[in-house]
């Protein structure tokens, strides 16, 4: 565990690090998550994009294993996650080695009391109990690879900015060397000369390290930016689904075209978009 | 558009001092907004674009201290006494918040909170008040039967649209709009800023929008300013404002916003971060981050001048006659 760019663990089957098949979930008499199948090649990103109730964060919880489902199979490097969860220590640490998350708010996703290089040195004890002489120089490696230094290395989360800490999150999720990084809203709550920063920072970790990532966001110039391929929901199920720039230049169907139109543009007309969704 | 029928809102030199803050909060806000027009005040988490909507009301931060005027329909609300605040925060100016939920309270029924206002202001008996409510309530598309309900039982972009009816209960002369959209789904979006577009027609509100999203501004006002630090960075029309934006700040943040027509790969991001509000600023206060500083600019504050044959736009930069065709490169295209 030296190397710096490793992927985590090798995949067993072939180019796809994440393939997901058939997951059903219901809440109550709801269904939130209805048929929904895609997969994430190796080193790829795969956007799900939708609005609230479209389903995408559960299926995203459901991925790392935040939330189990009625019906389908989560398959992560050849390996199947949708079973029951073992309830020992080591098989729980092996599946979180697998995939990661970084949630929107990092504010509600790090201890306020414990500081940033804290933080990173204690993902690593956890996983990593047997290296613990190298954790120092791995905590500066992931510091630098989130363009943080050691005054901030010092820090609490509150003495950081919104952006500062969203790196941290992004550090701490990469400690553990992760196959598949999902990321929920992870650069909604930025603005957006902090959101650019993010996101050249996640393509420049993705070039380097060939880690995949799952991108849940309701912002279309976003997956346009950072994905390859794109999963449109709606209502519980993918109603498109393809590489992101067909997808976005090309619309097959009426509710991915609703949602491009509804960006706002010079010349933009709000009552077309919503008499569209109304008929829709 | 820029040629006012009456000044609604006219905010001059306007300057916010917190306690604590090494620089004031807010330096000499100038901005207008006109009987029917549409002004967007676009700015990053910090610039100031809240507090100066919110100044409006004299919603002020605990131990503010404040110097310059703000006339809505000609009378300063910093100079209002009590009474007057009260009339203005009723019937005057409302003020539309991000969180609706945030803005309301959940134990009580929509129609209490339509009417409480002006029950308790404006000395309306409750029948009237209830008719009033039921009316707006159908402007902005929602039935009578929303009176009886809950918070709870709405969903954000109907919460929203109660949100919009009751600032117009008071039938006022100004909205203003704190990033209104911002919790909502794209296509609820386009919804209710198509209803405040209309509502602003019918009833020749001027409406004060605070966003942080560029195209939004671009595509519903007629007029934007752009805040950087507590300064006004850029202001002119809309759409000549994003087709050759003249202040660099402007220029990186229509170049930092991911948008449909960019192709995948590295953004032009903004180095650094803005300046905090221990920082005294000599200066420009975008100089620290901006591609194109030269000595003058960590000097000099620039002064706000009007564009060269578009005396419609004003802009604080000391080279931005300079950088004119380099900056027009970011333009907001369709």
């Amino acid at each position: 565990m030296t190397d710096t760019t490793g992927a985590g663990p090798e995949p067993a089957g072939g180019g796809t690090v994440l393939e997901v098949t058939g997951l059903h979930r219901a809440f109550g008499s709801v269904q939130a998550v209805h048929d929904v199948s895609f997969s994430l090649a190796r080193g790829g990103s795969l956007g799900i994009v939708g609005e609230s109730g479209s389903g995408k964060t559960t299926t995203a919880r459901i991925v790392v294993g935040l939330e189990r489902a009625d019906a389908g199979r989560v398959m992560v490097c050849g390996r199947d996650r949708s079973g029951q969860p073992g309830r020992g220590r080591t098989q729980r640490l092996e599946r979180a080695r697998e995939v990661q998350m970084v949630f929107q708010d990092p504010f509600l996703s790090l201890d306020p009391r414990v500081s940033v290089g804290n933080v990173l040195r204690e993902a690593l004890r956890l996983h990593f109990p047997e290296t613990r002489v190298d954790h120092a120089r791995r905590v500066g490696e992931l510091l630098d690879q989130v363009g943080l230094g050691s005054r901030e290395a010092a820090a609490l989360p509150r003495q950081l900015s919104g952006g500062q800490r969203q790196r941290v999150a992004i550090a701490r999720a990469l400690a553990v060397k992760p196959a598949v990084l999902v990321l929920d809203e992870a650069v909604a709550a930025l603005d957006v000369s902090v959101q650019a920063q993010i996101l050249n920072l996640l393509a420049d970790i993705r070039r380097d390290t060939g880690i995949g990532y799952l991108f849940i966001t309701h912002d279309l110039g976003v997956v346009r930016c950072v994905t390859d391929d794109v999963v449109v929901m709606r209502h519980g199920r993918v109603v498109e689904a393809g590489p992101t720039a067909d997808v976005l230049a090309d619309p097959r169907h009426a509710y991915t075209r609703l949602l491009l139109d509804s960006v706002p543009r010079p010349g933009w007309n709000p009552k077309h978009i919503a008499a569209a969704r109304r008929a829709l | 558009m820029t040629t006012p029928a009456e000044t609604t809102l006219d905010m001059r030199g306007l300057r916010l001092h917190l306690p604590g803050a090494a620089r004031p909060v807010l330096a000499g806000i100038d901005l207008t907004v006109a009987e029917r027009e549409t002004v967007a005040l676009v700015g990053e988490s910090g610039s100031g674009k809240s507090l100066t909507s919110r100044s409006v009301l004299r919603l002020l931060p605990p131990g503010a201290t404040t110097e310059g005027v703000i006339a809505v329909q000609g009378e300063d609300v910093l100079a209002m006494n009590a009474k007057r605040l009260r009339h203005l925060r009723t019937h005057t100016a409302a003020m539309i918040f991000q969180d609706p939920r945030a803005a309301i309270n959940p134990l009580r029924r929509v129609g209490d909170f339509l009417t409480e206002s002006l029950r308790l202001n404006a000395d309306l008996s409750d029948d009237t008040a209830a008719e009033r409510a039921a009316r707006m309530l159908d402007a902005v598309g929602l039935g009578e039967r929303v009176l009886g309900q809950y918070p709870g039982q709405l969903s954000g972009g109907m919460l929203q649209r109660v949100m919009i009816a009751s600032a117009l209960m008071g039938d006022p002369a100004l909205i203003l709009a704190d990033e209104p959209t911002t919790a909502l789904d794209v296509t609820t979006q386009a919804e209710v800023v198509g209803l405040l577009d209309d509502l602003r027609e019918r009833f020749g509100t001027g409406l004060l929008f605070v966003t942080h999203d560029l195209g939004l501004a671009a595509a519903i006002s007629d007029r934007v300013y752009v805040m950087y630090a507590g300064r006004i960075a850029e202001t002119g029309p809309a759409q000549a404002m994003f087709e050759r934006p003249r202040h660099p700040y402007t220029a990186a943040l229509l170049r930092s916003t991911p948008r449909l027509a960019t192709p995948q790969g590295r953004l032009a991001a903004i180095k650094g971060q803005p300046p905090s509000l221990r920082e005294e600023l000599t200066g420009c206060p975008f100089a620290a981050r901006c591609a194109f500083t030269t000595p003058v600019c960590t000097e000099e504050l620039p002064p706000h001048v009007p564009v060269r044959s578009e005396p419609t736009r004003l802009v604080a930069c000391h080279h931005s006659d300079e950088l004119a065709d380099q900056l027009a490169e970011s333009a907001l295209h369709d």
